[in-house]
């Protein structure tokens, strides 16, 4: 009984860690984008804004952009809330981990389209360490509820939709409009194991 | 015969390619035919490039060559260009040629083909061109992919200004595409049938990220970035210098940024040497000098872009460029109170060149002294003529001295030099009071500038020397930076001398001297206006040893306490310009002027009062009204102070309106208010009155009055109308008839309240009297000289009413009478009175008789006489009384008969007797019968009974009207 407390109150702690880490990623990127009310990175904003329209227009979206390297987000939610903790916890880390690895492309892409202007690459330097760190929070999270430690996080490889100008910055604008479904669902989630581990 | 030998074969071997070319020029010419044609697409660039070999095994020498190339796109019968290439060809050379075409060449196949003429002047004509090589395809779709859609071209580099095609291919012939440029729809033609062209004119730089253009169909949104460059800019300002004669360097102002990531490139080439370098930053480049003794230079920076190069020259002498390095270690030593050396060192150039070092002393910001100094490794130089305790700034540059062209940086020190004694005395004012005959004297100084301070003023000495009496002596230390204190004096003449101290010593002395009375104050004051500048104010002289003159005044006089200001100005002043940053228009200024003694003894000369700028006054005086009277009312405002004004009342505006809009009396004048109401004004030119009648006025009428004081600036406010309505022409003749018939009323009630009881026994006495009665007077007076009056000892008591009834002795009521019916049902309240044999304790018949012959009700109702009593009425008898049954029988039977027989109007003179016992009795005739209980009976006073309970007295049987009372405490005593 004792154990499961200790386990109960280490999750609590970890958890509480992740979800300050994840409300400190909402609050340093609040601004909407993406026409989604959940959406709120001042990251894109200050990133769209440089691209120029359409990137820049609040009212821009394109669905059918996609990166087959970026983390799923067709799952719809009743079958992610349906899913186990564990498996949630898993994809949410694997997610997060790839979104740091895809900040990095960004940054390059950023580099190379805006040569000279580093609020940018700052912002999404910072973006990719807090995505980085917020799943080796859920890695740890995991060990301490004895689920299967992630896999060694490999390197990405080639990405798509780099061979171009316009296809970078389409690129940037499905990187980070990804991140903010994730960011979203990854609060909801988070607070759902505070909850129930507090009990 | 050597020499000659030389020439020979020197000329021989000049002849030998004069005879070569004799025999290439003869011989035969050939068509040469463009051999492997290869056409490659550079789509960075948007360049077909062309390689194509001549080959001509019968020529070894270069040819001057024209190539005719012809350029189709979509199909071959479709040229859209024709050019023709005019080179040197070498045998076998592989010859380059490229074309940049305005369309992405993604989007069209072009087809190229060429063909060959000898130019060349050594070819005899006629000049042939060759047949044309085959077609050549180039056709950039092959590489495409799967997509659905593409735009090209990708990444295009665009200076600005320029124009650029776009296209996109449609693979899956789509329709429904459109295509935008910053989220604007855009339309283009169509080249193919599924080829769409977009042409943008004079492109403008929007962001370093691109224009954006992209198309959107079916599928995901295809498009392109237009990386529109800035045209580069010619660099600005170059210039070349050297600060060690070492290395040289060039700047220059590069312009405005491309806003691409390439950044243009800038080298510096120079051409007396032939080197040149590729500069690390874009407005800067370092140069080394050599050592060969090179002094001219001729630079050339060359700046690239993408799309053109600028450059820019300058002719440079290594000597006339030279901008020494910033000196170092500047340092003040030795710095005293007025002297101060400074040293500082250079960088060396050369080993035997000097440097001109210029040193700068500035005071307060400003270069008060320079020096040029020639320096060649130390500098070093004594500032003289410094002021004490003055803070300093030393700075030194310097310049190449062989050929001066720029001075370096400057290097600065500050440094402060040391205190000295205050070199003025301080500027000392008085202000003397006398409380009880003794002068109090306040003495202020102003705090010495800087310039004589020397220092910090660290107190000030207070000598006070009693003239007449020289031993006494008084100091008083002052510390800083208290600017005033307060002595006070005996009734002698004082000299008191002030010194400021600093550190180093005391300020000269000044000195005031104190008579030790008041001197003359009744100086009458005068008026001035204050200008822009201040008060200006002159004075008339009274002494001619008069050492100077002092303005005194207070900065704020509106508030409490002074701050005393004052200006000392010298003997030959007359007139001055007071100015002070305090003064305020709307403000009065005191002024007094003081001439000073030789004995430094102030006495007062003029007072004068003043405002910088008189304002209309804020608010009016608070007017009382008096003497209201039908046709006019007085106006008074005795407390209005003047002297706190916003300018000096010149008097008063009474303004009146009328509601009845009449025409404005005598001394008024019509006037119009802020409002556009009608106003009669009347101007009151005298400031110190302050009463005004408003005459002339309608009775019964309303009006309404304001009095405003004015100045030169204006009148007061103009807000706070009062109303008054003047009275009723007649209503005071009313208020002196009212008021004395209500006065006299008053009087007549006083007097009648006082004397009630004279009336009362005048007229109705509570126990008639038949001897004293005025009627009886009169009725004796006027007709019947025998009446007589019954004598009550001679009745027997409460038995027998004795009534003389004369017919002539009738008379009338004076009052009104109560009608029978109110008294009718009305039960006598006496019966309640009478006690029951029940309630009867007393040892035996014991009657009490009151006289009951007194009606309150004829009291009340003023009747100076008796109802009349019939003759038949029964005998009172004593025993029946004792009883209370037939008591009140007889009581209730006579009460009936009263009411049945007594007429109104028939009031005659009736006289009832007094009952009164034997044991009181009549002092004049006691009873000689009196009835046996009459022994414990007595005589009751009257008592008023209200009307209702003493009708009963008016009936016929009022005989009885003493009733026994038989109450138990007045028993037998």
């Amino acid at each position: 009984m004792s154990l499961v407390n200790d386990i109960n109150t280490l999750v609590i702690c970890q958890v509480l860690s992740a979800l300050c880490l994840l409300h400190l990623i909402i609050f340093t990127i609040t601004a909407p984008s993406f026409g989604s009310p959940h959406s709120h990175l001042s990251l894109s904003l200050a990133q769209l804004q440089d691209q120029g329209r359409p990137f820049s227009n609040p009212r821009f979206s394109s669905p059918t952009l996609s990166l087959e390297t970026l983390p799923s987000t067709d799952m719809p939610f009743e079958i992610w809330h349906g899913l186990e903790d564990g498996v949630r916890l898993s994809l949410t880390q694997e997610a997060f981990w790839s979104f740091s690895q895809h900040f990095r492309i960004a940054m390059v892409d950023q580099h190379i389209l805006h040569h000279g202007d580093s609020i940018v690459e700052d912002q999404l330097w910072e973006a990719r360490l807090k995505a980085k760190g917020l799943a080796g929070n859920l890695a740890a999270i995991m060990t301490s509820l004895g689920l299967p430690s992630p896999a060694a996080n490999t390197p990405l490889g080639p990405v798509p939709l780099g061979d171009s100008a316009y296809r970078k910055k389409c690129r940037g604008y499905v990187i980070i409009r990804d991140y903010s479904f994730w960011t979203d669902r990854a609060v909801t989630f988070l607070g759902e194991l505070k909850a129930k581990y507090s009990q | 015969m050597a020499l000659f030998a030389v020439l020979q074969t020197t000329f021989l071997l000049a002849l030998l390619p004069l005879r070569t070319y004799q025999s290439e020029v003869l011989s035969e010419p050939l068509p040469l035919t463009p051999e492997s044609l290869n056409v490659s697409i550079n789509s960075t660039k948007q360049c077909l490039h062309l390689q194509w070999t001549v080959h001509n095994p019968d020529y070894h020498q270069e040819f001057k060559m024209v190539f005719q190339i012809q350029i189709s796109r979509f199909k071959a019968s479709n040229v859209i260009w024709l050019e023709n290439y005019s080179t040197t060809v070498k045998r076998n050379q592989v010859l380059h040629w490229s074309w940049e075409s305005e369309l992405p060449l993604e989007c069209a196949i072009h087809f190229v083909r060429m063909r060959t003429m000898v130019d060349d002047a050594r070819i005899p004509a006629p000049r042939l061109w060759s047949n044309w090589s085959s077609w050549e395809k180039a056709d950039a779709q092959n590489s495409l992919g799967d997509h659905p859609l593409y735009v090209f071209p990708k990444d295009k580099l665009v200076e600005e200004g320029s124009n650029v095609t776009v296209c996109y291919i449609s693979m899956n012939h789509q329709d429904n595409i459109s295509c935008y440029l910053e989220d604007v729809l855009i339309y283009g033609r169509q080249l193919d049938q599924n080829v769409w062209a977009f042409e943008f004119k004079n492109v403008s730089f929007i962001r370093k990220t691109g224009t954006n253009f992209y198309c959107k169909g079916q599928g995901d949104p295809e498009g392109v970035v237009l990386l529109v460059s800035k045209v580069l800019e010619e660099p600005k300002n170059f210039s070349c210098e050297t600060q060690d004669l070492k290395t040289l360097t060039c700047t220059w102002d590069p312009g405005n940024d491309t806003g691409l990531i390439q950044l243009p490139s800038y080298t510096l080439f120079e051409s007396f040497s032939g080197k040149k370098t590729l500069c690390k930053h874009r407005n800067r480049c370092d140069w080394q000098v050599t050592q060969d003794s090179q002094e001219m230079y001729n630079f050339t920076l060359v700046a690239e872009n993408y799309f053109r190069k600028r450059s820019v020259s300058i002719l440079f002498n290594l000597i006339h460029g030279v901008h020494p390095m910033a000196p170092y270690s500047l340092f003040p030593k030795s710095v005293s109170a007025t002297n101060a050396t400074v040293t500082w060192k250079v960088y060396s150039i050369g080993s035997s060149s000097a440097l001109l070092c210029q040193l700068q002393l500035l005071g307060e910001g400003k270069v008060i002294q320079q020096h040029n100094i020639s320096v060649r490794v130390n500098g070093e130089y004594l500032l003289s003529e410094l002021k004490p305790d003055t803070e300093y700034m030393a700075r030194v540059r310097c310049a190449y001295a062989d050929h001066f062209w720029k001075w370096s940086e400057l290097i600065s020190q500050n440094f402060t030099t040391a205190e000295a004694a205050p070199s003025e005395a301080p500027d000392v004012w008085r202000d003397v009071t006398f409380v009880s005959g003794h002068p109090t004297v306040t003495l202020f100084w102003k705090p010495l500038s800087k310039v004589h301070a020397n220092g910090k003023i660290l107190f000030y000495n207070v000598v006070v020397e009693n003239l007449d009496e020289p031993s006494s002596l008084k100091v008083l230390s002052v510390p800083a930076p208290a600017n005033s204190t307060k002595v006070t004096l005996n009734q002698s003449s004082y000299q008191i001398c002030v010194t400021a101290h600093n550190s180093v010593g005391p300020s000269p002395a000044s000195t005031v001297a104190i008579s030790g009375h008041p001197g003359n104050e009744n100086v009458e004051e005068g008026r001035m206006n204050g200008t822009e500048d201040g008060f200006p104010m002159s004075w008339k002289p009274q002494s001619r040893n008069a050492t100077g003159y002092v303005v005194e005044w207070c900065d704020s006089p509106q508030h409490l306490p002074c701050v005393l200001r004052w200006k000392n100005l010298g003997p030959t002043n007359t007139d001055t310009v007071i100015s002070s940053g305090a003064f305020r228009p709307g403000v009065r200024y005191n002024f007094r002027i003081y001439e000073i003694s030789t004995k430094r003894m102030a006495h007062l000369l003029e007072k004068k009062a003043g405002y910088l700028k008189e304002l209309a006054p804020s608010y009016n005086p608070k007017v009382n009204m008096s003497n209201l009277t039908s046709h006019s009312f007085t106006l008074s405002w005795k407390d209005y102070p003047t002297e706190s004004q916003t300018g000096f009342i010149q008097g008063y505006y009474v303004y009146l309106k009328s509601k009845t809009g009449e025409k404005c009396h005598r001394g008024f004048e019509k006037t119009f208010l802020t409002d556009n109401s009608v106003c009669c004004k009347y101007t009151i030119d005298n400031p110190d009155q302050k009463t005004f009648v408003v005459k002339d006025l309608q009775p019964e009428s309303a009006y309404e009055f304001l009095v405003t004081p004015y100045t030169s600036a204006g009148e007061g406010p103009l807000d706070d109308f009062r109303k008054v309505t003047t009275p009723d022409e007649y209503s005071h003749i009313l208020i002196h008839i009212i008021l004395p018939m209500v006065f006299f009323v008053f009087v007549i009630m006083i007097i009648c309240y006082l004397k009630s009881q004279w009336l009362k026994d005048k007229c109705y006495p509570d126990i008639p009297d038949p001897y004293k009665s005025s009627v009886l007077s009169l009725i004796k007076f006027k007709e019947n000289p025998h009446i007589t009056i019954m004598n009550v000892n001679d009745c027997v008591p409460d038995a027998i009413e004795v009534v003389n009834k004369p017919e002539g002795s009738k008379m009338q009521f004076v009052g009104t009478r109560k009608s029978p019916t109110e008294t009718k049902g009305t039960k006598p309240a006496y019966l309640d009175l009478l006690p029951t044999e029940k309630n009867y304790s007393g040892p035996g018949p014991c009657i009490c008789f009151e006289n009951f012959t007194y009606n309150q009700a004829a009291s009340d109702l003023g009747y100076c006489g008796h109802f009349p009593v019939t003759p038949q009425a029964p005998h009172c008898q004593l025993g029946p009384l004792t009883s209370p049954e037939h008591l009140l029988k007889t009581l209730e039977q006579s009460y009936m008969n009263s009411l049945g027989e007594i007429p109104a109007g028939e009031a005659n003179l009736n006289y009832v007797s007094q009952l009164a016992s034997p044991m009181s009795g009549d002092r004049e005739s006691p009873p000689t019968n009196p009835p046996e209980p009459a022994l414990c009976s007595e005589y009751k006073m009257q008592m008023a009974i209200p009307l209702g309970l003493a009708s009963p007295a008016r009936s016929e049987n009022s005989s009885l009207s003493s009733t026994a009372l038989l109450d138990p405490r007045e028993h037998c005593h």
